[in-house]
C-alpha cells in the first residue's frame, strides 16, 4: 500500500501532474497529495503505519516544507526524509533545524524574528564568508496561530474567516479558495455575476499588491522617491477597496455560497475611472525606474531563481512566471471570469530581481487591462446554482497576488474536519533562501523584497 | 527620477497637510507578536506622502535601544512572546507601548488557544490602545499624535 503511494506520486509527476501540496489528516491517520495539471487536481492518500509514510520530497522537493510541518503538527514521520528537521516547532537547539555550514572563515548572521523596519517576524540564520551568503536557513512559524486546528469542528461557513483572515495582504485569495472549496463539496457553481464579483476583488487585491511590491522594492534599493510615489498609489487603491466594499483590504466581501455586494452602475464607473487614474500614475513611476541608472544596477544577476530550480522547489506565482515558468492558475480556471486569460512573462526571464520586478509591471497592467473590463455595469448580488452531488473533500486553487494558493477542505456533516490552507508565499519561501546563496549579505532585503512573500499566510 | 519627484511634490501640494512641527519627537519601534499582516500594511502607510508623520517628529528606527515607544501588533503568539519581552527590555526608560489593533486588544483573536499567550496587555503595560480591524492609517497616526501632546 504506502510503496504504492511513492509509485502512483511518480507516475502521476511522470504524467505531467504537478505537486501541489501535502497534509496530514487531522487524526494523522492519513496523508495526503494534492496534484495539479492545468485545471484538474487529484488527491493521492496513502494510510500511516506506525506512525510514518514514505517520504515523496526525493520525488517533489517542493514537499519538503510539507513533511516536514506534517511531522511537527500531526506527528507522522516520512521515512527516507533524513534529517526531517523541524518546521513550524522551534527546538532551541541550533544544529537540529540549521543545515551545519562548516569550512575556512565561516560564520553566522542571525537576524529576526524582530525586524529592523516595519516587518513581519520571522528569523533568518544567514550562514557566510565576509559578506557572501553561502546558505540561509528561515526559521517562519513565530506567527503560528493554529488557525487550521482552531477551523476544525466550525461549521462550515465559519470556516471562511479562518482561511481569509490567515493574512490581510492575501485575504481575497485565501477566501475565494476557501469558499471553492467550501462549494464543491457542497455541489455548488458560481454564477456568472458572482464569478465576475470575485474576480473583481481578486484584481482588486493584486493591484494594491503589486504596486506595493514595487514600492517595497524601491525600498529595498533605497529609493525613497520610488517608494514614496508608489506607497501612495498604494493608499489610492485602500481607498477604493473601501469605497467599494466598506473594507481597505476587502474583509467581509467573500462570502460561501454567494455574494452581498450590490455597487450602483454609477459607483462602477467611478471606480473605472479611479483605476484608469492609477494605471496611468502607475505607469508613469514604472517608465521612471526603468530609466533611473542606479535603481537599475541594482537588479541584473542578482537573487537568481532559475527556470530548472523553479520547476524543482515548486516555485509559484510571479518568482516562477519572471524565472519563464507559465503557470497561472488564471490560465485554466472556470470559476472566475478569466476566460482568454493567458500568463506573461517577461523577455529576459533570467529569475533575478530584475526580472520579478519587471513581472510585476506586466502582470499589473493585465490587472489594470482586467478591472476595466470587468467594471462593467452594476453589480448586482448574486448566488450560486446547485450543479453536482456533494463531496466529503472540496479543493479551491486561486491565483493570489503571490502565487498558486490552494485551499482543502475536508467535512463530516455541515462541521469542517480538516482545512489546509498552501498559499503562494508557502511554497515560495524555500526558493527565497535558494535565490539568496552566493550573494551578498546586503542584497539580501532587496532579494526578500523582490519575493515580497507574507510570513502571516506560511505560519497560519 | 525628476518626474517622480515632480508627482510627490504636486501630490503633497494638494494634499495640503500641515507644516512641520517644530521641537518634538518620538523614536518608535514595531514588534509583529503575531498579526495576519493588516496592521502592518497600514502601519507602512503612516510614513507615506498621505500621512507623513516624519513632519512631527515621528519615525520608526531600527532598535529598541533606540525607541521611545514600542508598536506592538498581533495576538500574542506563543513563539513570540520571548522575542516581545526582550525588545521592550531593550528599550531605554522612560518608554511607551502602543497595542495596534484588535488582535493585539484581545477583539476576535482568531487561533488556537494553545498557540497563542494573550493580549498585549497580559504581557506588557499597555499605554496606548488603537482599535481597528487593522486601524487606518489616519487613526494610527492620530493616536501616536495625541501621544507626542502627552508626552511632550
Amino acid at each position: 500500500m504506502t510503496t504504492a503511494y511513492r509509485e502512483r506520486i511518480r507516475v502521476a509527476l511522470a504524467d505531467g501532474w504537478r505537486f501541489a501540496g501535502l497534509h496530514a489528516s487531522a487524526s494523522g491517520s492519513r496523508v495526503h497529495v494534492l496534484l495539479v495539471r492545468r485545471g484538474e487536481t487529484r488527491i493521492e492518500t496513502t494510510d500511516v503505519a506506525g506512525h510514518s509514510v514514505p517520504s515523496i520530497v526525493d520525488l517533489a522537493n517542493a514537499a519538503g516544507w510539507d513533511e516536514r510541518e506534517a511531522h511537527d503538527l500531526h506527528n507522522v514521520g516520512f521515512g527516507g526524509h533524513a534529517p526531517l528537521r523541524p518546521l513550524v516547532t522551534h527546538d532551541p537547539r541550533l544544529d537540529a533545524w540549521t543545515v551545519p555550514v562548516r569550512g575556512h572563515d565561516t560564520y553566522q548572521v542571525a537576524v529576526g524574528p524582530v525586524h529592523a523596519g516595519v516587518i513581519e517576524s520571522g528569523h533568518f540564520r544567514f550562514h557566510v564568508v565576509g559578506e557572501r551568503i553561502l546558505h540561509l536557513d528561515p526559521r517562519l512559524f513565530y506567527k503560528h496561530r493554529g488557525l487550521e486546528r482552531a477551523a476544525e469542528g466550525k461549521t462550515i461557513d465559519e470556516g471562511l474567516k479562518y482561511a481569509s483572515r490567515a493574512c490581510a495582504a492575501c485575504a481575497v485569495a485565501n477566501g475565494i479558495a476557501y469558499a471553492r472549496a467550501a462549494e464543491v463539496v457542497q455541489g455548488l457553481e458560481p454564477t456568472p455575476e458572482l464569478s465576475r464579483v470575485r474576480t473583481v476583488l481578486l484584481e482588486l487585491e493584486r493591484m494594491w499588491s503589486h504596486l506595493n511590491d514595487i514600492s517595497a522594492v524601491c525600498a529595498g534599493v533605497g529609493l525613497a522617491a520610488g517608494t514614496n510615489r508608489f506607497a501612495a498609489l498604494v493608499e489610492r487603491a485602500r481607498r477604493l477597496n473601501l469605497q467599494l466594499t466598506g473594507h481597505r483590504f476587502l474583509f467581509g466581501s467573500v462570502r460561501v455560497g454567494g455574494s452581498a455586494l450590490q455597487l450602483h452602475a454609477d459607483d462602477v464607473a467611478a471606480a473605472r475611472r479611479e483605476v484608469a487614474s492609477i494605471r496611468i500614475a502607475a505607469g508613469r513611476g514604472v517608465r521612471e525606474l526603468l530609466f533611473n541608472a542606479s535603481f537599475q544596477d541594482r537588479l541584473p544577476d542578482v537573487g537568481i531563481v532559475t527556470h530548472a530550480d523553479a520547476l524543482r522547489l515548486g516555485t509559484v506565482g510571479p518568482a516562477a512566471r519572471a524565472a519563464g515558468v507559465r503557470h497561472d492558475v488564471r490560465e485554466h480556471d472556470t470559476h472566475l471570469a478569466y476566460a482568454g486569460f493567458a500568463p506573461v512573462t517577461p523577455a529576459r526571464a533570467a529569475g533575478d530581481v530584475q526580472a520579478r520586478v519587471e513581472q510585476r509591471t506586466l502582470e499589473l497592467e493585465q490587472t489594470f487591462g482586467l478591472l476595466d473590463g470587468l467594471l462593467d455595469g452594476r453589480i448586482a448580488p448574486s448566488t450560486t446554482t446547485r450543479s453536482g452531488s456533494a463531496q466529503s473533500v472540496g479543493v479551491g486553487r486561486v491565483e493570489s497576488p503571490r502565487g498558486e494558493t490552494s485551499c482543502i477542505l475536508e467535512r463530516t456533516g455541515d462541521l469542517v474536519e480538516r482545512l489546509r490552507l498552501r498559499t503562494g508565499s508557502y511554497a515560495n519561501w524555500p526558493s527565497v533562501a535558494h535565490a539568496a546563496a552566493n550573494n551578498l549579505l546586503p542584497d539580501f532585503p532587496l532579494i526578500n523584497k523582490s519575493f515580497e512573500l507574507c510570513y502571516a499566510c506560511a505560519d497560519r | 527620477m525628476l518626474t517622480l519627484l515632480r508627482d510627490l511634490r504636486s501630490l503633497r501640494r494638494n494634499l495640503d497637510l500641515a507644516g512641520p512641527d517644530q521641537g518634538r519627537s518620538l523614536a518608535v519601534r514595531h514588534v509583529d507578536a503575531g498579526s495576519c499582516n493588516g496592521c502592518e500594511h497600514e502601519l507602512t502607510l503612516v510614513s507615506s506622502p498621505y500621512h507623513d508623520l516624519q513632519r512631527f517628529g515621528l519615525g520608526i528606527v531600527a532598535s529598541p535601544r533606540h525607541a521611545d515607544l514600542l508598536l506592538v501588533t498581533g495576538a500574542v503568539t506563543t513563539r513570540m512572546h520571548d522575542a516581545l519581552l526582550r525588545a521592550y527590555d531593550a528599550m531605554p526608560e522612560p518608554r511607551r507601548v502602543a497595542a495596534i489593533g484588535d488582535c493585539s486588544l484581545g477583539c476576535g483573536v482568531l487561533g488556537s488557544p494553545s498557540e497563542l499567550v494573550g493580549r498585549v496587555e497580559d504581557v506588557l503595560p499597555v499605554d496606548v490602545r488603537i482599535p481597528g480591524c487593522p486601524p487606518a492609517p489616519g487613526a494610527i497616526a492620530d493616536a501616536l499624535l495625541g501621544l507626542l501632546d502627552v508626552c511632550g
